[in-house]
C-alpha cells in the first residue's frame, strides 16, 4: 500500500515508561492521573422509544440508527446545509478520545447528546454541541481477544435508556444512557474460539441483534437476538446450516461467470467428509436491515474458512457470501441468494444490505434489498423472496475473474478487500442513486493448504499481496438502483474505506484515507466542499439537528486494514457565518 | 501504579501497542523466566541474534509458541527441556512478563538502502494488515519490530522451506514468493524498526 504511515517515531521512550504494566491494564486505561471514568453524567434523561426507532427515516433532530433507520439508507432528510451554501461548512468542536487507532463509529446521537465509541470498545458520551463529555465508558478487557484487521469497533445501538455494545472479548453489554454504568454484559461467543465483536448491533422490539467476527478464524458464523432487559440469549440463526450447506453445487456466480469448480473433485471430498460445517466461518460483519412489515431480519454474511484453501470444505458453503432473510420473532431462516459459491478468494458480502424500493425489470416500483459487494457490483434482490432483479455494471476494473488462487499467486481483479468492503452504501430517493465507497487494489491471490489450527491463529490458507507495480485508487460510484447503469464517479488517490451519507440537502458525505472529509454534488458528483481532519477520515458519518442548527459528524482515526494515518477524534461541522 | 504520573498521550499510544494480556501474574512470571535469561537475556532482551526477543511480545503469540514448543507443532530442540514441564499457568504467567518487557533494541547495524527495500515488499505483501502498523502485533500476530535480524530472516526462511509450520500456512503462503534477497531486505528493514 502507498503512504504508510509511521507513527511511532517515539515508541521506544514510551514503552519504557510502561514496564511494569500489564497489556490488560492498558488496553483499559486511556488517562494518566485524570479520573476519566468520574461521572457527571448527561443532565436530562435520554429514552428512545420504539416509535422513534421505527420513523428514524424522517427524524432530522437524531441519529438513531449506525445506518439511519431499519431501511440502512443512510439518507438524512434535513435540508439546512444543502448544495447551495455546503462551501460555508466548519468545524464546530473536535472530540479527542486519546485512543490512536482505527476509527469506524457511526456516533449515535439522541436530543443532543452524542454516543460514541473508539477502538477496544470506549464509549463517550458528550454534548453534540459543544463536545462536552458526560461520561467515559472503559470496557474492562477479558484476557482473550482474537480478531483481524484491527481492534474496531463500529458503535452502538440504542432503545429506551440502555444503549448496547459487543466487545472485542465477544462481549454484549447494555449501558445506561445517563451514567454509563453498566446494566448488563453477557458472552456471546468464546473468544479463544475466534469469536470477537466490532460491529454496532442493531436493536427492535426489545431484542438486541448482533452477528460475530471471525471468518478468518474457522468460526460458525451466527446472528443472535438478545432481551434488551435481561441480556438473555431469545434465539440464534447460523449462518452455516448442519445440512445443507453443499448446496446446489453452482458453477457459476451470481452473475453468471463460471468459478472454474471442480465438482466431480468436490463431490468426492464430501462423501468422505461433511463434518467441517463447525469451522466453515460465514462472519457477520455489519448491522442487519430490518423489515417491520414482513418481520425479516436482512443481512450478508462473509466467507468460508479458510478464506483461500477450498480442497477441505467442498461445497457451496451456504450461507457464506449470501443475502440472507429469517424472521426476526423466531430466527428461522426464510431465504437466501449466493454471489459466489465455494469463494476462494474473499470476495464476500460485507456491506451492510439496505432495503429500497426499485423498478423490477417491467418497470414497476418493488420492494428490494441491495448490496454493494467486494466484486464490485451492486447487487439488487426483490425483498420477499431474494431472488436477483438485477447487478449493476462493475463499478471498479474486473480482471481475469475466476481464476483460482496459486501457490505463487495469480492475478485477479478486483483484490481481497474489493469492490466494497464493510462501507455502507448511502441512497438518495430523489436521485435514484446509492453512492457506494470501492477500492483498486491489484493483488495476487495465494494458496496454501492448512489444517485447522484450533481457532486461535489466523487460517487464511494463503495469502494476499499487493502488486507493487500497479497503482493503486479509489473510487465513489453513484449507482441508478433502476437500471444498474453508473451515472458518475468520483474517483479517489486512495483505496476508499468508511461510510457513505446522503442528505436531503442534496449532498454526498465521505471521507478518504488522506484526512479529506468531502461533500459532493449528490446529482453531478462535483466536489463542493472539503475539510482535511489530518488523520484517515474512514469513519461513518452521520447527521443531526440541536436546535435549527444542522451538524455532521465524522470520526477522523484512520484505518488499520488499510494503513491510514491514525487519529483519535470526532470531528462535528456546521456551517459557518 | 506509575501509570498515574504518564500523559494522556502516552497511554493513548500504548493503547495502540498492546494487547490485553492472558489472566497472568507478571511478578510470578518474572521468576519463572529467570531460567530463560541465559538465552534470552535479562528481561527478554537476548543479546545473542540466534535467540529472539521477547521483550515486549504479544502475550497471546508467546503463549501460543510456548504451548506449541510443549506439544510439537513447532520444533526447536534447544527448547525442550524448558517447556516439557510448565503448566498453563506458567506459559500464561511467562506471557504476561515478557509483553511488559521494554524491548532493547539490538545493536545491529542497519544498512538503510536494504532496509527501504524490505519496506517495499513489505508494503507489497501487505504485511501491516497482520502485524499491523510499525510492526508491533496484535493478539496471536507477534510483534516483529525491533526483532534481530538473524532471527527473523532465519524464521522467513524457515517458513519458506516448511521447517517451521505452526503458523497455519499464512507464513508459508507469504514467504513463499519472497527472494534470499527480499528476506534479507525486509530482515534490516525489521530490525530498525522501533
Amino acid at each position: 500500500m502507498k503512504n504508510l504511515t509511521h507513527i511511532l517515531p517515539h515508541f521506544g521512550a514510551l514503552l519504557g515508561c510502561l514496564v511494569f504494566m500489564s497489556g490488560a491494564a492498558l488496553a483499559q486505561e486511556v488517562k494518566g492521573a485524570k479520573p476519566a471514568t468520574t461521572v457527571a453524567g448527561v443532565p436530562k434523561a435520554i429514552n428512545v422509544s420504539q416509535e422513534q426507532l421505527n420513523k428514524a427515516a424522517g427524524d432530522s433532530t437524531n441519529w438513531l440508527h449506525t445506518n439511519g433507520d431499519y431501511a440502512q439508507t443512510r439518507y438524512y432528510p434535513g435540508k439546512e446545509i444543502n448544495t447551495g451554501n455546503v462551501a460555508k461548512l466548519r468545524p464546530t468542536f473536535v472530540f479527542q478520545t486519546e485512543v490512536l487507532e482505527s476509527m469506524e463509529t457511526a456516533p449515535i446521537v439522541v436530543d443532543g447528546v452524542m454516543f460514541l465509541t473508539t477502538s477496544f470498545n470506549h464509549v463517550h458520551a458528550i454534548d453534540a454541541v459543544t463536545g462536552k463529555q458526560f461520561w467515559h465508558y472503559k470496557h474492562k478487557m477479558g484476557p482473550v481477544t482474537t480478531f483481524c484487521c484491527g481492534p474496531n469497533n463500529r458503535g452502538v445501538a440504542i432503545s429506551g435508556g440502555r444503549l448496547f455494545m459487543g466487545t472485542l472479548d465477544a462481549k454484549l453489554l447494555a449501558l445506561d444512557t445517563k451514567t454509563g454504568k453498566l446494566l448488563w454484559e453477557t458472552q456471546i461467543a468464546d473468544p479463544e474460539k475466534g469469536y470477537s465483536e466490532t460491529m454496532a448491533p442493531t436493536v427492535v422490539d426489545n431484542k438486541v441483534l448482533i452477528g460475530t467476527n471471525g471468518g478468518e478464524y474457522g468460526v460458525r458464523g451466527f446472528v443472535k437476538a438478545f432481551d434488551t432487559a435481561s441480556g438473555k440469549l431469545l434465539w440464534t440463526f447460523y449462518t452455516i446450516p448442519e445440512k445443507g450447506h453443499e448446496g446446489v453445487w453452482a458453477a457459476n456466480d451470481a452473475t453468471g461467470r463460471n468459478m472454474k469448480r471442480d465438482i466431480a473433485a468436490e463431490k468426492k471430498q464430501f462423501a468422505k467428509d461433511s463434518s467441517f460445517w463447525q469451522t466453515l466461518g460465514g462472519g457477520v460483519w455489519m448491522n442487519p436491515a430490518v423489515d417491520l412489515k414482513s418481520r425479516s431480519v436482512i443481512f450478508v454474511v462473509g466467507n468460508p474458512s479458510p478464506d483461500l484453501y477450498g480442497t477441505e470444505r467442498p461445497g457451496d458453503n451456504l450461507y457464506t457470501n449470501s443475502m440472507v432473510a429469517i424472521d426476526l420473532d423466531k430466527g428461522t431462516y426464510k431465504w437466501h441468494s449466493q454471489y459466489i459459491a465455494h469463494d476462494v478468494w474473499d470476495l464476500d458480502a460485507v456491506s451492510p444490505v439496505m432495503l429500497i424500493d426499485v423498478k423490477d425489470k417491467d418497470g414497476k416500483m418493488v420492494p428490494a434489498a441491495i448490496h454493494g459487494g467486494k466484486t464490485g457490483h451492486v447487487y439488487v434482490h426483490e425483498r420477499a423472496t431474494g431472488k436477483l432483479i438485477r447487478f449493476s455494471e462493475a463499478m471498479i476494473p474486473q480482471e481475469n475473474m475466476w481464476v483460482l488462487p496459486t501457490p505463487q499467486g495469480a492475478r485477479m481483479l478486483p483484490g481481497a478487500n474489493g469492490g466494497v468492503e464493510w462501507s455502507p452504501m448511502a441512497f438518495n430517493p430523489e436521485t435514484r442513486l446509492t453512492y457506494v465507497l470501492n477500492l483498486h487494489q491489484p493483488m495476487t491471490y495465494h494458496v496454501e493448504a492448512a489444517k485447522y489450527p484450533g481457532g486461535s491463529k489466523l487460517w487464511l490458507g494463503g495469502a494476499f499481496k499487493a502488486i507493487a507495480s500497479e497503482k493503486q485508487w479509489g473510487r465513489l460510484a453513484a449507482v441508478n438502483v433502476d437500471t444498474g447503469k453508473v451515472a458518475w464517479n468520483y474517483d479517489t488517490e486512495q483505496p476508499l474505506i468508511g461510510g457513505a451519507l446522503a442528505t436531503a440537502g442534496g449532498l454526498v458525505f465521505f471521507g478518504e484515507g488522506n484526512g479529506n472529509f468531502n461533500a459532493l454534488d449528490a446529482k453531478s458528483g462535483k466536489r463542493l466542499w472539503s475539510f482535511n481532519c489530518g488523520a484517515g477520515a474512514n469513519a461513518m458519518p452521520v447527521s443531526y439537528m440541536v436546535g435549527k442548527k444542522q451538524y455532521i459528524a465524522m470520526g477522523c482515526g484512520g484505518n488499520t486494514q488499510l494503513d491510514f494515518k491514525r487519529g483519535n477524534s470526532m470531528f462535528v461541522y456546521a456551517l459557518g457565518d | 501504579m506509575p501509570i498515574r504520573s504518564l500523559t494522556g498521550l502516552i497511554m493513548g499510544l500504548a493503547l495502540l501497542f498492546c494487547c490485553p494480556a492472558q489472566a497472568q501474574d507478571i511478578e510470578a512470571g518474572r521468576k519463572k523466566a529467570e531460567a530463560c535469561i541465559a538465552c534470552h537475556g535479562a528481561n527478554g532482551n537476548s543479546t545473542n541474534p540466534q535467540f529472539p526477543i521477547l521483550a515486549g511480545q504479544t502475550a497471546r503469540y508467546t503463549y501460543l509458541q510456548l504451548k506449541d514448543f510443549q506439544e510439537g507443532r513447532r520444533r526447536e530442540p534447544t527448547m525442550d527441556p524448558f517447556v516439557a514441564k510448565l503448566s498453563r499457568e506458567d506459559m500464561l504467567d511467562l506471557s504476561a512478563f515478557f509483553a511488559a518487557q521494554r524491548l532493547r533494541p539490538p545493536d545491529f547495524k542497519v544498512n538503510e538502502a536494504r532496509a527501504r527495500r524490505g519496506k517495499a515488499k513489505a508494503e507489497e505483501t501487505l504485511c501491516t494488515m497482520c502485524h499491523l502498523g510499525g510492526f508491533m502485533g496484535q493478539n496471536e500476530i507477534p510483534r516483529v519490530a525491533g526483532q534481530h535480524y538473524q532471527y527473523t530472516v532465519k524464521q522467513l526462511k524457515d517458513f519458506k522451506a516448511y521447517r517451521r509450520t505452526n503458523d497455519a500456512g499464512n507464513m508459508a503462503s507469504v514467504s513463499k514468493t519472497l527472494s534470499e534477497r527480499d528476506i534479507e531486505n525486509l530482515g534490516h528493514y525489521l530490525a530498525g524498526l522501533r
